[in-house]
């Protein structure tokens, strides 16, 4: 449990401070205090698991979620994520801190920092999480939450956008090869493990780590490198590093944090992680050995080059990483101590560097080693610390980079392989050049001269506070080697060791001195040497070409689309059609089948089932043939009103009634929404409807050919469907059966509001939801004014066209006589009792809720039709819309949740006349007061108050809003 | 023979909705959108409410009789009312298109892949 609450902690104070009364209510300094306090109690709490880890090994805490596919929500801690999960905690308590002297605005600051506790979640479960599948959406999400920091200033950068996507694009890629080398791991690990158990998925780290015979596992090849690559473009390793120093453009503590001391060791914890079962294999070793040094080479040469200090920075991390990934890839684990001091100096420095690099950037406005200079008369306390951690950076002793450097170069002397030279030279080279980079940054930013005088304001004094805790660290924690670091390693270094700050005048320590002479000699020289530096072929350039090369494969397939969604139906319908005529499809099931019936004998209801039947196809090809909307809107309802009758006569009176109500209903809305286009618009379209372009109409054949393939594919299925009914209900009988449970006389209402209440309420949910629909589209055009679908060329209403039946309504002054006021007066209250009574009286007759519901609606929306909106509006105050639809599923909802308390589950039935005691009572006025009941009063004003909604959005006026304006517009525009 | 009728009527009116959509007219396209709706509404109704001669109520149901299917009519009487919200929701579409582009040809609108 203590692993889940640590994990989800950052998660928790994003989600706090991104409450509305955070934001508003506490200062910038309560922010920082707090976030900064989460961050150092989750570090005290980790440091606490630390006797334990040691005496026991790994801590694991399982919950079962997936196991079929080997998904768990399993956490794992042993010394390596411990050391990680302090890293994190640490150095985010002091990064968090100094954020909220960093930004100066408190939005801003309270955005970054939602997203920055974000990622330390991310982070975190990634390093605590102890199944692969698990680490792998952890790390998808510090991808994710590191390109929202990224591009923190995208709105008004467009570097800062190319450069988060730079970001995402190169790790998210790694990303996909990632899974599918975890999916095989754990399936290899699975076969292993689990021999007689068929596909099965072990991705829990307790299984992987088990399964020692990885190694000589048959995938092992297309897995590890699959691995390796998440792994490096997550770690910037070469070819993949450029996305880092793009992605400098984020504020910069999320630099510090994500882009030096955490995310991009997320590769490495990887690489740490799995090297117990992957390093016996020579293609691992040798991989990561020779990406890690071209990457510590590429890193160290380019970095002195760069003039931005951030830029400098991140190729400096990409070259410690690199070095970092060559340690794992020593054969033999012989590297694993050296990496891991090397992860908690680097953390240490380039965190500290790149907060002095946030503050002078604050001070100065600019990052520029070129303007800068002679800074360290006005930041003594930023000086200080740059001299501290770049020194530690380049390996003076006796600072703990120094430490980092010594195993380093320990560990590669003990390399015994091919080219042991040459690797020996590359890690030479590479940390002279280091070396260089840190004396660049002391000198050329706070000795040196400025060559003009440079803008200066004192950044507020708690800022320095992070840094200098950080420097402290890197000055002490040499000398407290055995009491702090080797407990903390020991139980993440497989063999036993030892960690001396000073082992004597060894090979080692000539070679290290040597190096930080080598550097200095090459910062002497170094400005014909910089100018000198340079490569006519970057992976940036690569990566451009790349990006071009796919967004012309997006813009060829773009071509293709023509945008007219008609014509996508057309394809896709077509290519239906096709697919069900030329694979034989159709002949294949009807194959023995009669479409003779055999049976010629009919009943007088068939009779009259098939005179409905023919009324019903005859509207429907009236709704195509008739020119005038206004006729197929009337034809459609007859459709609603024949098949309501067909109900009727299939003895389903419940869904006759709802089908006769919402018919009417959907008919008036359809007529109502004619009103609301102009004629001419509407004219238009019923010219050109007929008419094809060369004088004969193909498209009209080829519409029809389509529609008449699916029309007859559709007709033999039901009639194949029909005709091998089984005999027997099915699980209606039960229904049929168990009605009288519940009190109810209407088994069809019993099941509605019962038997399958949850589908009912999922079903007024969504419902709901197509009401909040029409409202925002055309509430949105109501409100902004502003057109949210680009507008073509508006022609303003011409009067030389003939006028229909619409225009009636268009103004709703012609409909309003006495006679229809007195009619809707009257109807409203009486559809009100109706209702009242379909929902009192609905278990013993047709009839129920969404009848009620409907039957309301219908009479609102008559007094809409008749008085117009804002008449409407002003005599029906109380008819408030959206308050209604939200009471009505608030009520489903207590009431679906309350039978949960009794004890019945979700949705349970309970008689409340009978808990309450008065059964008798009401049961003389033939009420049953159930949850069912309660629940069709909700279903009754959810669905009354939805109509209302729709009623309300697309009653309202058009000419008054945009209508009238935008003719207005085009008034102007013509004239 | 009255399945044929059935199956007949439920095609025809599929086909005619499908060419309705097809067309280039919006708002004969939303009302061959509800044509779908009623096709598909029929078609269950056809399966299911065939067995019995009296309506599913449960003093029917003690009388002996048999009943037509209660389950399907209670899946079809949902499903009209949430055809409806997905049927006015295609009206909002089309006022507002015609409200934005002044036209309810399809083929006038070509702007959405912008």
């Amino acid at each position: 449990m203590d692993l889940v609450l640590i994990s989800a902690a950052p998660f928790v104070l994003a989600l706090a401070l991104a409450l509305p009364a955070v934001q508003g209510k506490l200062s910038k300094a309560t922010q920082t205090l707090v976030s900064s306090l989460v961050m150092a109690a989750l570090f005290v709490w980790l440091l606490s698991f630390l006797p334990r880890v040691q005496g026991q090994g790994a801590i694991v805490q399982t919950f079962e979620w997936a196991p079929s596919l080997g998904i768990s929500l399993s956490f794992y801690l042993d010394g390596l994520s411990l050391l990680f999960g302090l890293i994190i905690t640490g150095v985010g308590a002091l990064i968090f801190f100094y954020a909220g002297y960093y930004f100066d605005a408190p939005a801003e600051y309270n955005r970054f920092m939602i997203w920055l506790s974000g990622f330390a979640g991310a982070m975190l479960s990634v390093v605590l999480s102890g199944n692969l599948l698990l680490m792998f959406v952890a790390w998808e999400l510090t991808s994710v939450t590191s390109f929202v920091l990224i591009g923190f200033k995208g709105a008004d950068d467009a570097e800062a956008r190319a450069g988060a996507f730079k970001a995402l694009f190169v790790t998210g890629g790694g990303a996909l090869a990632l899974i599918i080398g975890i999916i095989m791991l754990s399936v290899a690990a699975g076969q292993i493990l689990y021999p007689d158990e068929g596909t099965r998925i072990a991705a829990d780290l307790t299984d992987i780590l088990r399964a020692t015979s990885l190694a000589q596992h048959d995938w092992y090849t297309l897995f590890a490198i699959l691995i390796m690559l998440g792994g490096f473009t997550k770690s910037a390793q070469f070819p993949f590093h450029f996305w880092l120093p793009g992605a400098m453009s984020a504020p910069t503590p999320a630099s510090a944090y994500l882009h030096s001391a955490t995310m991009v060791k997320a590769g490495i914890y990887l690489f740490a992680r799995l090297s117990p079962v992957m390093y016996q294999n020579e293609l691992w070793s040798s991989t990561l050995l020779t990406t890690g040094l071209l990457t510590m080479l590429v890193g160290a040469y380019f970095a002195v080059k760069q003039r931005d200090l951030k830029a400098l920075l991140a190729y400096s991390t990409v070259s410690k990483l690199g070095a970092i990934v060559a340690m794992l890839g020593l054969p033999g684990q012989i590297g694993i101590k050296a990496a891991l001091v090397g992860i908690i100096a680097h953390a240490l420095y380039k965190s500290a560097l790149f907060l002095v690099a946030g503050t002078i950037d604050h001070a100065t406005g600019t990052r520029f080693i070129d303007k800068l200079g002679g800074l360290r008369q006005r930041m003594p306390a930023m000086f200080a610390v740059t001299v501290i951690s770049a020194l530690s950076m380049a390996g003076m002793p006796f600072l703990l980079g120094f430490v980092a450097k010594e195993v380093l170069l320990d560990a590669m002397l003990h390399y015994e392989g091919r080219w042991t030279a040459l690797v020996m030279l590359v890690v030479l080279f590479s940390t002279a050049f280091t070396a260089m980079a840190a004396y660049m940054l002391i000198y050329d930013v706070f000795l040196k001269k400025p060559r003009q005088s440079i803008h200066f304001h004192q950044p507020p004094s708690l800022i320095r506070l992070g840094p200098l805790i950080l420097s402290l660290l890197s000055l002490t924690l040499g000398f407290l080697l055995e009491p702090l670091i080797v407990p903390l390693l020991a139980p993440a270094v497989p063999k036993s060791f030892e960690l001396h700050l000073f082992a004597g005048f060894n090979e080692v320590f000539f070679l290290s001195l040597g190096v930080l002479l080598a550097g200095f000699a090459l910062f002497v020289v170094r400005k014909p040497l910089i100018a000198r530096i340079g490569f006519p072929l970057s992976c940036d350039m690569i990566y451009d070409e790349m990006l071009e090369y796919i967004g012309w494969a997006g813009r060829s397939v773009l071509h293709t689309q023509s945008g007219f969604v008609r014509y996508y139906l057309v394809i896709i319908l077509g290519a239906v059609s096709l697919v069900l005529i030329a694979s034989g499809t159709l002949s294949t099931v009807t194959a023995g089948q009669s479409f003779i019936p055999r049976d010629l004998s009919l009943t007088i209801t068939d009779l009259a089932k098939i005179f409905m039947l023919i009324l019903t196809v005859t509207a429907g090809m009236l709704t195509v043939v008739v020119r005038e909307h206004v006729k197929a809107a009337i034809a459609y309802g007859v459709i609603g009103y024949a098949i309501g009758v067909i109900f009727l006569i299939e003895h389903a009176p419940d869904v006759a009634l709802v089908q006769l109500l919402v018919e009417t209903m959907a008919t008036v809305l359809i007529i109502i929404m004619l009103g609301r286009i102009r004629t001419r618009t509407r004219l238009n379209v019923i010219q050109s409807l007929w008419t094809g372009r060369h004088g004969y109409n193909l498209g009209l054949v080829r519409d029809l050919v389509i529609s008449v393939t699916i029309g007859g594919a559709v007709f033999i299925f039901s009639l194949i469907a029909l005709q091998s009914r089984p005999e027997q209900q099915s699980v209606a009988q039960w229904h049929l059966e168990n009605a009288r449970v519940v009190d109810t006389e209407d088994v069809v209402g019993a099941i509605v509001a019962d038997f399958r209440g949850t589908d009912t309420l999922l079903e007024i949910a969504v419902f709901t939801t197509a009401a909040l629909g029409v409202l925002t589209l055309l509430a949105r055009g109501r409100q902004s004014g502003s057109a949210f679908v680009p507008r073509t060329a508006q022609v303003s209403s011409l009067h030389e066209f003939d006028e229909d039946v619409v225009d009636e309504i268009q103004d709703a002054t012609s409909l309003s006589t006495p006679f229809t006021r007195t009619v809707s007066y009257i109807v409203l209250p009486i559809a009100i009792l109706i209702g009242i009574e379909q929902i009192l009286y609905g278990g013993i007759g047709p009839g129920d809720g969404f009848t009620a519901g409907v039957t309301i609606g219908l009479a609102i929306s008559l007094w809409y039709i008749v008085l117009g909106y804002d008449e409407a509006k002003r005599q029906l105050p109380w008819f408030r819309p959206e308050i209604i639809t939200r009471l009505g599923l608030v009520i489903a909802i207590v009431n679906a949740a309350i039978p949960i308390l009794l004890g019945k589950g979700f949705m349970g039935h309970v008689q409340y006349d009978k808990v309450l005691g008065i059964y008798e009572l009401v049961g003389a006025f033939g009420l049953h007061i159930t949850s069912s009941l309660i629940f069709e009063i909700a279903i009754a004003i959810t669905v009354m108050g939805g109509l209302g909604i729709i009623m309300e959005a697309i009653a309202y006026p058009a000419a008054r809003s945009n209508g009238r304006r935008h003719s207005a517009e085009a008034v102007e525009a013509t004239s | 023979m009255i399945e044929f009728m059935f199956a007949l009527a439920i095609g025809i009116l599929f086909g005619i909705g499908v060419f309705q959509l097809l067309r280039r007219d919006l708002i004969k396209a939303a009302i061959g959108f509800a044509i779908l709706f009623s096709a598909i509404n029929l078609f269950f109704v056809a399966v299911g409410a065939f067995e019995g001669d009296f309506a599913p109520y449960v003093s029917n149901v003690e009388a002996g009789r048999s009943t037509s299917d209660p389950l399907i009519q209670a899946l079809i009487l949902t499903a009209i009312v949430v055809s409806f919200g997905s049927f006015s929701l295609v009206l909002g579409f089309v006022n507002i298109i015609s409200r934005r582009y002044d036209t309810v040809d399809s083929n006038d609108i070509n702007k959405l892949k912008h």
